[in-house]
């Protein structure tokens, strides 16, 4: 959920910035005015709270001394003259009327109770040397005024008294009085400061020498018990003369000079800070008016300004809202104008946009959906190809499987040939022994010859056992010729052997069988070879014969002495004959040799094969995973085709909610 | 946000506005103050004369003390003579003079001293002008207390006697109207009273200073058959004579204390023959050592608060008076 903004305007927000900032810097401008006029206006107060105090002291001692002179020039002059008491009288007479301030003039007492004065004086005195004058004038020469008292009349007044010292031998007095009502009319109209009061209070005794009212004078400080009056007494009791403000009233202090008087001026804070106030409300009275008319300044300038904005601000609403078919004035020259025109020019782009992005959006769904079947058609093509590779792979299974064989049946060959070569060895042993036996058959025949030549000479009749001799001869010759057509046979056999190896195949089972004649065959041979000896113990037992008829007839057998020589050279040649067949068996046996080494070979190579059917068959398996996995891939293509036409179906629809 | 930042800028922009539109009335409410360190250094010491034995005193301490400080001091002496004062002053303020140490020939015309002084600072020994004349560490006073002086008589006086409730006292006062008459003889009286003591004032006259007026106002005094307890004096002038009438008149300088101020030579003498029993003195030294002090500090534009003596207000800076009886006195003779 958004949460919906509340709408403000401007010119509120420019009002809501401004005005409080305004209004702080006015306020700030106030008191700053306030405290300084405040400081300044409180420090002329005081200034001239004490120029005024100032002023009035110097007036009261000037009355003060002028009087004072005027008595004490009548007193030199007395002295001067030092008169009798007639001359006395004549003299104050004289002076009397002269001064205002004393207007009973000066008058004389002497200590013997004597007292002079003027003639037109009222002024008496029972007893002059009792009174206040005359014991304070006893205290000095120059005349000078001491504290205030009452006079008879009952009006306060002070007096300036002094001793005569006439030289007469009598001590004498002289004194004048002044009404303290001529002061206070002093001290109350000389202040120099408007609403602002005084008072002279003598602090010898804290009596109120002169008040502006009447009824204080003559009275002590401390009596009136007012706050003021009773800060001012306490100020007094402490001699602490400095300017100060008791009671919201700024006081100064001033002591007036050769007496121990003590003139209080004071003027209230109220007053003093009364322009200050009246300041004060003129600046925040002014402050407002230049606050209001700020806010109406403001809101008819932004009323101004932002009146184009106003338009469009309902422009770009409308743009939010997907409208593009908006129309944007701009005909100010300012920073608005500029933005309405910067508007127009960004609402005409993207008009131009949306609308290209509309026609590419279209052609990108037709491409996508185009990309669909091209995905769909190389899927099912990778599919087909996948199982084709399954059934490749199978084949190449069987394959390897046969291949297998072959190399097994290989094998057996090569040890059935080797088993073959064994046995023709043993034939070949047999042979040998064979012509072992022929070679002493030979010698056996030599020592016949040799006996033969003994009795050649005499054995005539042997001729005939010779000729059987010859015939046994003949059938030995045969039995060879038997011995050699075997060693024919063997030879084709082995041929044979050997052209079944060529082919490898099957026919590797057939070799045993040409083994087996080969056998045969030798056993043949032997046999021949029995067959011979037999023979050859045939031809013995006809020599014997030929030895009982050499016997008979030993001249005989000399002469058949050549003939045994020739049964010799017989002998020799059987016996090279079966030489020859040994050395052809021993042929034989290497063919079979040879044949072994072949069928060893092909065992080797048929596994080699074996190997490369195994190379061939992990070859296909990753083939038909390779298809698998195009297969997979063109499914993931046909997916994201998908997905891309839905994108560019949702674009399209997006750009459809702009109206251009 | 953008008008959130706007709004940030006014507010500072406004903030700025103020702070300066402050400065501004500070800055108009500044005047050209600040002496700072200025001329060729050099101060003028101007004195009315050196008759009197305490000035003489004085003079010879500041020009001590500015030796000792390394200030180069020039000094002259105007006489009584107001004009040829501010002359010298006018003098020296256009030759560059840093500073000046002035003993003013008439308290009231101070004002004229400064205006002739132009930007120089000044001290102001010996003669007090009055306050309103005097400006923070820029016209200042070096004196003593005179209300102290009164005071210390009062205190010796009422221990003398023995503390006692009620006194029969005779004062012999100065000029008339001079601030030392004024100030020594009301802080006299004040004292006794702040004590409770009854103050009879057997005789209280203006002597002049002088010691015929104080011996013949005596004679006068016992004529009309005054009876005192003690005798204040404003001075040892004064003092001294009231001491020769009451030895000329065979009354007991020891029973009844009489006290004067200033520790005159002849005040001491007294004091040490058994005269005079009390007297203050002004040290001279003192004085003077403050006096180079202060302007050695002024005209470095420096403050002189942070002197021992000097008041709140910068406008004064008290040197004690010393006290002198019989017990002391050789120290100061």
């Amino acid at each position: 959920m958004v949460k919906k903004k509340k709408q403000g305007s401007i010119r509120g927000k420019v009002l809501l910035s401004i005005v409080p900032v305004v209004v702080v810097l006015v306020l700030v401008l106030v008191a700053i005015s306030t405290i300084i006029s405040r400081r300044r206006l409180g420090d002329m107060a005081k200034d001239q709270l004490n120029s005024s105090i100032t002023n009035q002291t110097d007036n009261i001692e000037a009355w003060m001394d002028e009087n004072l002179t005027f008595f004490s020039t009548a007193k030199s002059t007395i002295e001067q003259l030092k008169p009798d008491a007639a001359g006395l009288q004549v003299l104050l007479d004289t002076y009397y009327d002269s001064n205002t301030a004393a207007p009973e003039g000066l008058y004389v007492a002497t200590s013997t109770g004597g007292f002079y004065t003027a003639t037109g004086s009222t002024h008496t005195e029972s007893n002059p040397t009792d009174t206040q004058w005359y014991k304070q004038g006893l205290t000095r020469v120059n005349m000078d005024y001491g504290t205030a008292y009452q006079d008879a009349d009952g009006r306060y007044v002070i007096s300036a008294s002094g001793i005569l010292n006439d030289a007469s031998g009598e001590i004498k007095v002289i004194s004048a009085d002044v009404s303290l009502d001529q002061i206070s009319i002093i001290v109350n109209s000389g202040v120099k400061m408007d609403e602002a009061s005084s008072f002279l209070v003598d602090t010898a005794d804290n009596t109120i020498l002169a008040h502006r009212d009447a009824s204080k004078v003559g009275t002590d400080l401390s009596a009136d018990s007012s706050a003021f009056m009773a800060g001012v007494a306490q100020k007094v009791a402490e001699r602490d003369y400095n300017q100060t403000t008791i009671a919201e009233n700024l006081v100064s202090f001033s002591e007036i000079s050769g007496t121990e008087w003590l003139l209080i001026s004071y003027v209230p804070t109220a007053v003093v800070y009364k322009s200050v106030t009246q300041l004060t409300t003129i600046l925040v009275v002014a402050g407002l008016a230049a606050i209001l008319l700020l806010v109406i300044i403001i809101m008819v300038m932004t009323n101004r300004l932002f009146k184009p904005l106003t338009a469009i601000t309902q422009n770009i609403t409308d743009m939010s809202a997907g409208d593009f078919t908006i129309d944007i004035t701009a005909d100010s020259n300012d920073e608005i104008g500029l933005m309405g025109s910067k508007v127009r020019e960004f609402v005409e782009s993207m008009r131009g946009m949306l609308a290209s992005i509309n026609s590419e959006s279209e052609k990108l769904m037709e491409q996508s959906e185009n990309s669909d079947e091209v995905s769909k058609t190389m899927f099912d093509a990778s599919s087909s190809q996948a199982q084709a590779m399954e059934g490749l792979n199978n084949t190449v299974n069987q394959l390897s499987v046969a291949v297998t064989e072959i190399a097994e049946n290989a094998t057996t060959l090569a040890m059935v040939v080797s088993d073959t070569r064994d046995n023709s060895d043993k034939a070949s042993e047999s042979m040998r022994e064979t012509v072992e036996i022929s070679k002493k058959g030979r010698e056996d025949m030599e020592q016949l010859g040799i006996a033969m030549e003994g009795i050649q000479n005499a054995n005539q009749i042997l001729a005939e056992s010779i000729d059987k001799v010859g015939a046994a001869s003949e059938e030995i010759t045969s039995i060879v010729g038997m011995i050699s057509e075997i060693s024919s046979q063997t030879n084709l056999l082995s041929l044979n052997a050997s052209i079944e190896a060529a082919r490898a195949g099957e026919a590797g089972r057939g070799f045993a069988v040409v083994a087996s004649e080969i056998g045969n065959l030798a056993n043949n041979s032997s046999q021949s070879a029995q067959d011979i000896a037999n023979l050859i113990q045939q031809i013995r037992n006809l020599i014997e014969d030929v030895v009982q008829q050499a016997n008979a007839s030993a001249k005989s057998i000399e002469e058949n002495s050549d003939l045994i020589h020739q049964a010799i050279a017989t002998f020799d040649q059987i016996y090279q004959n079966i030489e020859l067949s040994n050395e052809r068996l021993a042929a034989v046996v290497d063919n079979i040799s040879t044949v072994s080494d072949v069928a060893t070979s092909v065992a080797a190579i048929s596994e080699e094969q074996a190997a490369s059917a195994d190379e061939i068959l992990e070859t296909s398996r990753n083939m038909v995973e390779h298809a698998n996995n195009i297969t997979q891939s063109s499914q993931d293509v046909a997916d994201n085709s998908h997905e891309l036409a839905d994108t560019s179906q949702t674009l399209a629809d997006h750009v459809s909610q702009f109206k251009i | 946000m953008k008008l959130d930042r706007l709004f940030k800028c006014r507010v500072l922009a406004c903030m700025m506005i103020c702070i300066m539109a402050i400065g501004l009335m500070s800055g108009c409410g500044k005047s050209s103050g600040g002496n700072g360190a200025s001329g060729n250094g050099k101060i003028l010491f101007v004195i009315t004369d050196v008759d009197d034995s305490f000035r003489s005193s004085l003079a010879e301490a500041i020009k001590t003390s500015a030796q000792e400080q390394g200030l180069e001091i020039d000094y002259q002496e105007s006489g009584d003579s107001v004009d040829v004062q501010k002359e010298i002053i006018e003098q020296a303020a256009q030759n560059g003079y840093s500073g000046c140490i002035c003993r003013l020939a008439d308290a009231s015309t101070a004002l004229q001293m400064e205006v002739a002084a132009g930007d120089m600072p000044i001290v102001f020994v010996n003669n007090d002008p009055t306050s309103e004349l005097l400006k923070d560490s820029k016209y200042v006073y070096i004196g003593s207390p005179e209300q102290d002086a009164g005071k210390y008589e009062a205190e010796y006086v009422w221990n003398k006697l023995g503390n006692p409730t009620s006194i029969n006292l005779v004062i012999m006062k100065g000029e008339k109207g001079h601030s030392a008459t004024e100030g020594r003889s009301k802080a006299a009286i004040k004292y006794f009273r702040d004590n409770g003591v009854d103050v009879n004032l057997v005789f209280s006259d203006y002597a002049n200073w002088t010691d015929e007026n104080a011996y013949k106002y005596m004679g006068i005094l016992s004529s009309v058959g005054g009876k005192y307890d003690a005798v204040i004096c404003n001075n040892d002038t004064m003092a001294l004579g009231v001491v020769k009438y009451m030895q000329d008149n065979g009354i007991s300088t020891k029973d009844i204390p009489v006290c004067g101020v200033d520790a005159t030579a002849d005040g001491c003498a007294s004091v040490a023959a058994g005269g005079m029993q009390f007297t203050v003195l002004q040290s001279a030294e003192g004085q003077g050592a403050k006096a180079v002090e202060a302007i050695a500090a002024m005209v470095k534009g420096n403050s002189i608060s942070d002197i021992a003596g000097a008041t709140e207000d910068g406008k004064y800076i008290w040197v004690d008076f010393e006290k002198v009886d019989a017990s002391n006195v050789a120290n100061y003779q």
